[in-house]
């Protein structure tokens, strides 16, 4: 039973491209909306793992986006090993943010903001590597690999799919190993797990070196299927706040929710919210949020889970 | 007899009716524009023209009728995509890009992609047309505004020109190729590029109060910057002769929005304020216009007009030549050559039309007489003139 949610996710990504293949529009909505999931993912990862609320999950989006983007078209690197520096990048820019960890609750959320916003200013005025505010458009889309090209919407999606199925793996084998255990009493009491011998710091410095490699992963990837970047796009505010509702949405302290969140609400807000509303249709998506926190403070997936193990005790009872 | 001859008389009637109803055709294209975020105020204004095109094509002739599915790109790239994306799905059989180059060159590369013609007035960087996608056209480009300030430039013979410039690529583009031309031509050039994010135009204006003493300023930015330079030259009062700015600029809306701030304001346009139209299209334009939306035509809606209408006329052709399905509008476009209101539109073999030109007009009292060159100028350049 507690693996009908996952089974479900399965069938409906299976399913996606044999019905939608032939339709660029859907597949691309998915592609967009697998991206704003591996983003969520990474964010939840830091927020529930970690206990760290943060506002510039774009800053990592965006290094992500630039290194792969620079080192495929001026250095010739692959487009595979691009996207894992475009990764590595994220996951060492991640580094500089570590005095932030001293920091928690909303300081820490603003100081990672800030540093987001410094990250921008670079991308913006390094104009001889990154192209400045003039955008960066040239470089390799991602390739053709046993005949499949990933380039292609479907190419696209098949490979977003596998990317979040492994990063959500990886999220499952740290929060199921000792270190989750750990960081799920820290974030109990950070105090009374230090009195017990964890080292607190060094726990939330490998989350935040984890999330940010996730993030840059996928902000690699969309730079790759998009094909051009900027400063204001690569860094944009909404790869910080969207990741955030969807994760919300869907159920930030489970693995699938921020996925399914993520897909859900980025199909709602461009399928339903911008036909209902063409100029200003994001304010259906704060409506539907609110709504959301109102019913179910813990989102889709906890509301799911709750109805499971009602269910579950009734059944024994 | 008789029953015989009113059998086949009916039946030729149904044949030219069916024949008739099987040649008008109903056919949509679609549109990505800004109509809402940073260019907002560009995209309505492309929305406008687009209409009006419709409107004047849809009445000019019976045989066929075209529609326009506009979708919201929200000024950003990546929604610019999508929307492609979602029109190709729905059927459009060709794109009218938006505004900005660098919400033109993704959404257009996806529309190559998918096979659509793809036709923007709202973009101007070279890049767009060294790509080699051959579906893409567009009728304006750099090259058209740059020679319509070049010549003012040349005509009153400033002591220096200190171009303020956003590092957004067109208007960068636009201000290198000044910067070299000008220099070639004998002229101080001093360039101050600007991050778009700026706000506070004063440190720059300082400068040139300060170091530059340019006679003009000439600002390569978009609607909002003109403004912030404006006010902050505004405040510390350079000592300078003229105020010269690019695209979107001399419209009636920013006068009517920044009466304050506009007066005397040169910028590159098509058309004067009144507008005096010449031609018989221009005049059908016009009046369209100030039925529909009970004003003067803007700036950008020109471009939009023009671009619809050379798409238009060019389905209806690949739709009589029976050739819309497969690569007949591609032909089509190619073989464009008509007048418009901004000039002769022709495609050369990477898309951009060569004869793209513009005059300059000057904001005076609520009007915008064309001040340059001298053969199109419907009024004489104050000069000196600033806004204060």
């Amino acid at each position: 039973m507690r693996s009908l949610p996952a089974l479900l996710i399965l069938a409906v990504a299976i399913a996606v491209p044999i019905a939608f293949s032939g339709n660029s529009y859907v597949m691309g909505l998915m592609v967009s909306g697998l991206i704003v999931a591996g983003v969520a993912l990474a964010w939840a990862l830091l927020g529930n793992l970690g206990g760290m609320v943060s506002f510039g999950h774009a800053a990592f989006f965006g290094v992500g986006a630039y290194t792969s983007a620079i080192l495929s078209a001026k250095f010739g690197l692959p487009v595979p090993l691009a996207l894992l520096a475009g990764a590595c990048g994220a996951a060492l820019c991640s580094i500089v943010m570590l005095p932030a960890l001293r920091l928690s609750g909303p300081y820490f959320a603003l100081a990672i903001l800030a540093y987001a916003h410094i990250f921008k200013i670079l991308a913006t005025e390094a104009t001889s590597i990154t192209g400045g505010s003039a955008g960066f458009q040239r470089f390799p889309p991602l390739p053709t690999i046993m005949g499949l090209d990933l380039s292609s919407r479907v190419g696209s999606y098949c490979l977003l799919v596998v990317l979040v199925a492994i990063c959500a793996a990886i999220y499952l084998a740290v929060k199921r190993s000792h270190v989750g255990t750990a960081l799920r009493a820290m974030a109990e009491s950070e105090d009374a797990t230090r009195v017990v011998g964890v080292n607190a710091t060094l726990l939330k410095a490998w989350m935040l070196l984890l999330s940010a490699f996730i993030t840059g992963l996928f902000g690699a990837m969309n730079a790759h299927i998009i094909n051009f970047l900027e400063p204001d796009y690569a860094f944009s505010a909404s790869w910080s706040i969207l990741p955030i509702i969807a994760a919300i949405f869907g159920g930030y302290r489970t693995i699938l929710g921020p996925v399914a969140g993520a897909v859900l609400i980025y199909l709602f807000d461009q399928i339903i919210a911008k036909e209902l509303l063409p100029v200003g249709h994001e304010i259906l998506l704060g409506i539907l949020l609110a709504g959301m926190i109102l019913i179910a403070p813990n989102g889709l997936f906890g509301m799911f889970q709750r109805k499971t193990v009602k269910g579950a005790a009734h059944a024994a009872a | 007899m008789i029953r015989r001859n009113c059998l086949a008389t009916a039946c030729l009637a149904a044949t030219i009716a069916f024949a008739a109803n099987a040649r008008a055709e109903d056919i949509t294209i679609g549109a990505h524009m800004p109509l809402t975020g940073s260019l907002a105020r560009s995209g309505q204004a492309f929305n406008e023209g687009m209409q009006v095109a419709l409107k004047v094509f849809n009445e000019s002739q019976s045989k066929h009728r075209i529609k326009v599915t506009v979708i919201d790109d929200e000024s950003q790239p990546a929604k610019a995509v999508t929307a492609v994306e979602k029109l190709a799905s729905d059927g459009a059989a060709a794109i009218i890009g938006g505004y900005g180059s660098n919400i033109v060159g993704p959404a257009s590369d996806t529309s190559n992609r998918l096979g659509k013609v793809y036709i923007t007035g709202g973009a101007v960087s070279d890049e767009l047309v060294q790509r080699g996608n051959k579906n893409f056209f567009r009728i304006n480009n750099n090259a058209g505004y740059q020679r319509g300030v070049e010549g003012l430039i040349e005509e009153v013979k400033p002591n220096g020109v200190s171009i303020i410039a956003s590092t957004k690529e067109a208007p960068m583009l636009l201000a290198k190729g000044l910067e070299a031309s000008l220099a070639k031509k004998g002229f101080k050039v001093t360039l101050h590029p600007f991050d778009p994010a700026i706000t506070d135009f004063k440190p720059i204006i300082n400068k040139v109060k300060l170091q530059d003493k340019s006679e003009i300023i000439f600002m390569s930015a978009y609607e909002n910057d003109y403004v912030g330079i404006i006010r902050a030259a505004k405040v510390l009062k350079p000592p300078v002769k003229a105020i010269v700015g690019a695209w979107s600029l001399a419209t009636p809306k920013m006068y009517s929005d920044f009466p304050d701030l506009m007066q005397n304001i040169i910028g590159t346009t098509f058309l004067p304020f009144p507008v005096e139209v010449k031609d018989e299209e221009g005049r059908k334009f016009a009046a369209v216009y100030k039925e529909m939306f009970g004003k003067e035509i803007e700036y950008a809606s020109t471009l939009a007009f023009v671009e619809t209408m050379v798409l238009s006329e060019a389905l209806a052709r690949s739709a009589d030549a029976g050739t819309l399905k497969s690569a007949g509008l591609l032909a089509e476009m190619k073989t464009t050559n008509r007048p418009s209101p901004l000039g002769r539109i022709t495609f050369n073999e990477v898309g951009d039309n060569p004869n793209f030109a513009l005059s300059m007009g000057q904001h005076r009292d609520g009007k915008i007489p064309l001040v340059s060159p001298a053969e199109f100028a419907t009024g004489k350049l104050a000069y000196p003139a600033v806004p204060w």
